[in-house]
């Protein structure tokens, strides 16, 4: 293992936090009761013309392309496609953007249908991060969430990445949901940490609109989130995966030293990404963008030759700051505001100054050097201290 | 016409027993109104009264009637107001009048506010004509109901009328009962002229209208006159009847009933009770009864957005000039900044002026927990009329208190009367009188503070009897009264909206209510927020509202950055519109909510 620190890994915001590449694979064989992620099942037949149209929207990319820190393959499932499809994928990004020899790789997978072959195949590809959607290691609440996988499963997949080489592996987990115990949740931790990943994130379940769950909470079948009760269940993450020796360097997500996601860091950071696929963002300079949300009408515009975006917005300084306090007030390190003067100028920063102020002498966020954090007894208000500096 | 074939009659009735489908029913037998231009309810004028189903401005009809012994006959329909609000208003009405036709729906009986107004008529020495309407219903139980009124106004129960004012049927012979049985005015047409204003309201072409009715003598157009309470000398610019649409006249002879117009234009100079005379040669003494207009409640009422307080102010000049019982001048409050304490007869009248305000106005308001004005002495000898709690002097300083007392009228059917007696009871009440109007109904009167009414006694009345009992008051004098100030404090703050003043025995109550209250209504902030109630500095209730856990998005990548922000950019939106109350963000709703008090007298 590696641990030379790289920028970006050790978690702390960063004024220059490189360039990312995102690609978006919109399938799932299955929707999980609680995703509001722009994802489709049942299209297998689409994948082969969705991966050619991918590859020549990177290629014909006019935007800035310095060379990518970071890349990530998110989704939906990346894994489902074949690992050739994912390695022309990537090929394609280095053609266009090229990657730095540090960069860092990472690919969304599920635990089911992923063996050890996959991951020998994905290494090979130059894929060099895996994060897996574990979500929690007892059986009912899976059912709950509707996830297909099993406890074992989950933990045999990520084994199976390990045995083949990946250092860097993630498991995602889902806590507070209804199905869930106090115990259970503990079940869920200790289990995730005795697979050993490098880095965990752990997200209170959120009933997103629209999707099967929030109908369920909606016509009274399934009770509400308890958000005290979700506290709580931050704090045991808190207290078991600092026990083993992850740190929590954002809201949601712990990683052992050095080993935090410098993609999501760039993303904390308010850095600069382009974004490829269905429904896929970018942000270059204060500009947002989003691409067609179907993959049909993805491959449509690329067939046609026209442009794949489907809307944007420009921020002014002012935004991009706010914007910039809402990400990196997220890290536990904070935002450092003298690089936020550099990237922004000193006006937006003196208005949100007096909120600032008010919010240090109520105890709620400190200061270190020229960082400005939110204090760790207040992360799980995050929230509200964020909407006063937006 | 002459004095013997006028007849001038009102109509008391509840609300929704059929008033207005009488009278629409009238007008069309008397050919005032040809079938065609029926509107219905023609005379129910305002949007606002036809909403709520009140009538609260008085109108007067004429018409002409061919009676069964071949005479004509000139009939004035006066309305009356049909709240316990409006009873001085009520009482000048039916003081126009020579009888009144009592109209009570056959399927429900007679209920308490009729019951007033009957007996202002009675008091009046006014000739009632007791009619049953609705037969045509199936649930209607005339028999039942006619006992029941040959009972209260003495007579028999077959000579109360039974009609269905909707078919028609039986209206006829109303005609004829008012014929035969009201008797004719007899003023006295060689004497001055003194004629009663009964009505007045605001047009903002013509300025006021006073209805009016002439008592003695006679008033011709262009004539100078004199409003006597008033000390006010007019031209009358434009006399005239209504039948239905107005007319303008040269003569208005003694007894009958029109409209004056004089170029005034606020209505108080032409109040209610005023009596209108001729200019030289004014009669003597004014008609008995006049009565300033006295606000029995007030509320601050402010805007909810601080920037509206000249619309506001604006709104009440205007609204003014309608409204001679309203009273209004500027106060602040720490909680909700510039506002008004406004006076007003009632709490049906403070929720007209208010929805007024919102609706005609486009106002945004807030109003403060209603409170009665009570008189204090101070050990110093000085006396003083406190409105707003927070004008309550040091108890140190005070030597006695004294709060207005209303005679509480209440009529329910005799399975609640325990409970109704209870509720009575604990506010303070003491029982004066039972009278079983029959075996199933009962009107119970009380003394009772006029401050245990207006907060929230109707509604629980209403919830306790499961909607069968009705109410009505009147003032009833002033007594001493053990009274203090409850104040509500917000983590150690004062927030004077919520101050109120309540007998010392109640003070724990009022306390734990708003104390409840506002812990649920507080939503919970970064840090716990006590709520506490306090007389003093001595707390005597306390609730907490614990701070937030968690309030975080849990995830936020690439993909929904905007979305994300516009979610905060929303929660951001929700702060700035809330009011800060120390350290705590208390949103508008919350204020709305805690001083809501439910107010409608009317509804059954
Ligand atoms: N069945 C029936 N309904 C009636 C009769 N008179 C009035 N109504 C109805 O009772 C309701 C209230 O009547 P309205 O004249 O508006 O009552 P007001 O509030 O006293 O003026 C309306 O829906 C009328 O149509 C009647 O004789 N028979
Ligand atoms: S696997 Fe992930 S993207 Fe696919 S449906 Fe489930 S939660 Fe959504």
């Amino acid at each position: 293992m590696s641990s030379v620190a790289v920028a970006g890994r050790t978690g702390e915001w960063l004024e220059s936090p490189g360039f990312g590449v995102y690609v978006h694979i919109p399938f799932c064989t299955h929707r999980c009761h609680y995703c509001d992620f722009n994802t489709y099942s049942g299209m297998e037949d689409q994948y082969e013309v969705y991966v050619e149209a991918l590859v020549a929207d990177i290629l014909r990319w006019e935007g800035p392309a310095p060379m990518a820190s970071s890349v990530f393959f998110g989704g939906g499932t990346p894994t489902l496609l074949p690992v050739g499809s994912l390695a022309r994928i990537l090929t394609a990004v280095r053609d266009r953007f090229g990657c730095a020899p540090d960069a860092e790789i990472t690919i969304e997978a599920n635990p089911e249908g992923t063996g050890e072959k996959v991951f020998a195949g994905l290494l090979d590809a130059g894929f060099n991060r895996v994060s897996f959607g574990v979500q929690s290691l007892v059986p009912s609440v899976l059912t709950g969430l509707g996830r297909m996988h099993s406890p074992a499963t989950a933990l045999r997949a990520i084994a199976a990445a390990r045995a083949a080489g990946f250092d860097d592996v993630n498991a995602d987990l889902i806590y507070g949901s209804p199905w869930e115990s106090t115990s259970d949740w503990r079940v869920s931790l200790e289990g995730i940490v005795e697979a050993e990943p490098n880095h965990v994130s752990a997200y209170a379940l959120t009933i997103e609109e629209g999707t099967p769950l929030a109908t369920l909470v909606a016509t009274g079948r399934v009770p509400d989130v308890d958000p005290d009760l979700q506290a709580d269940r931050h704090g045991t993450a808190e207290e078991l995966l600092g026990a083993a020796g992850l740190e929590r360097y954002e809201i949601s997500n712990w990683a052992r030293p050095g080993r935090a996601c410098r993609h999501n860091v760039l993303y904390w950071s308010a850095g600069d990404y382009a974004g490829f696929g269905a429904g896929a963002h970018g942000h270059v300079a204060g500009r947002r963008s989003w691409r067609r949300r179907l993959p049909r009408d993805f491959v449509a515009g690329v067939d046609a030759g026209t442009s794949t975006e489907a809307g944007a917005e420009v921020l002014d300084a002012d935004a991009r700051c706010g914007e910039a306090f809402m990400l990196g007030l997220r890290l536990a390190s904070g935002l450092d505001l003298a690089g936020m003067g550099r990237r922004y100028g000193a006006e937006p920063l003196a208005t949100r100054m007096p909120v600032v102020q008010e919010l240090t002498s109520r105890g709620l966020m400190e200061w270190e050097g020229s960082c400005l954090r939110i204090a760790p007894s207040a992360t799980m208000v995050a929230g509200d201290i964020c909407a006063r500096l937006l | 016409m002459d004095q013997a074939h006028q007849r001038a009659i009102a109509v008391i009735a509840h609300i929704d027993h059929g008033k207005s489908t009488l009278s629409d029913r009238l007008l069309q037998l008397t050919g005032t109104v040809s079938d065609r231009d029926m509107r219905e309810q023609y005379l129910d004028r305002m949007d606002l009264e036809r909403e709520r189903g009140i009538t609260i401005k008085a109108a007067a009809v004429r018409m002409e009637y061919a009676a069964n012994d071949g005479k004509r006959y000139e009939l004035n329909l006066i309305d009356t107001p049909g709240h316990v609000d409006f009873g001085y208003e009520v009482s000048r009405s039916l003081a126009a009048c020579d009888g009144v036709l009592l109209l009570v729906d056959a399927a429900q009986g007679i209920e308490a506010q009729t019951l007033t107004n009957l007996y202002l008529a009675v008091d009046a020495g006014l000739e009632i004509i007791p009619i049953l309407n609705k037969i045509d219903l199936p649930a209607a139980q005339p028999d039942k109901y006619a006992e029941e009124l040959a009972a209260l106004i003495g007579g028999n129960p077959d000579e109360v009328l039974r009609i269905s004012a909707k078919t028609g049927e039986g209206v006829p012979e109303v005609l004829e009962a008012i014929v035969e049985k009201v008797p004719a005015p007899t003023g006295d047409p060689h004497e001055p002229l003194r004629a009663l204003v009964f009505d007045s309201i605001y047009d903002s072409f013509r300025g006021v209208i006073a209805y009016l009715r002439v008592v003695d003598g006679r008033l011709t157009s262009r004539q100078q006159v004199r409003f006597m309470a008033a000390g006010l000398d007019v031209d009358a610019d434009e006399i005239g009847v209504m039948s239905p649409d107005a007319q303008a006249v040269e003569l208005l002879d003694t007894g009958e009933v029109g409209y004056l117009i004089s170029g005034i234009k606020d209505v108080g100079l032409a109040k209610v009770g005023d009596t209108v005379t001729v200019r030289p040669g004014s009669a003597a003494t004014a008609l008995p009864g006049y009565r300033e207009p006295k606000p029995m409640v007030y509320a601050g009422i402010y805007p909810t957005e601080g920037d509206d307080f000249p619309l506001l102010r604006d709104a009440l000049d205007k609204l003014k000039l309608n409204d001679a019982a309203l009273t209004y001048e500027p106060e602040s409050s720490g909680a909700l900044g510039f506002g008004f304490r406004c006076g007003f007869l009632g709490l049906l009248h403070m929720e007209i002026v208010r929805e007024r305000l919102e609706r005609e106005f486009g106002l945004s308001l807030i109003a403060t927990a209603p409170s009665v004005g009570y008189e204090i002495e101070l050990t110093d000898g000085v006396k003083k009329v406190v409105r707003n709690p927070t004008d309550m002097p040091d108890p140190s300083q005070i030597l006695e208190i004294q709060e207005p007392y209303v005679s509480v009228m209440i009529v329910t059917p005799t399975e609640f009367v325990g409970t109704v007696m209870q509720l009575c009871q604990e506010r303070r009440g003491e029982l004066k009188e039972m009278h079983y109007l029959s075996t199933e109904r009962v009107e119970i009167r009380y003394k009772m503070p006029l401050g245990e009414i207006i907060f929230d006694f109707f509604d629980r009345l209403k919830s306790l009897t499961k909607g069968y009992a009705s109410l009505d008051y009147e003032p009833a004098g002033l007594y001493g009264s053990s009274l203090v100030r409850v104040d509500v404090l917000l983590n150690q703050q004062p927030v004077d909206a919520f101050s109120t003043i309540v007998h010392r025995d109640k003070a724990y109550d009022y306390g734990k209510t708003m104390t409840e209250r506002l812990r649920k209504l507080i939503p919970r902030q970064l840090f716990d927020v006590p709520i506490q109630a306090a007389i003093g500095s001595r707390i005597i209730a306390r609730e907490t509202v614990k701070a937030k856990r968690k309030d975080v998005l849990a995830k936020c990548y690439g993909g929904d950055v905007s979305r994300k922000r516009k979610l905060l950019e929303r929660q951001k939106e929700g702060k700035r519109r809330m009011k800060q109350i120390g350290s705590v963000e208390v949103p508008q709703s919350a204020f709305i909510e805690a001083l809501r008090v439910d107010v409608d007298g009317s509804k059954t």
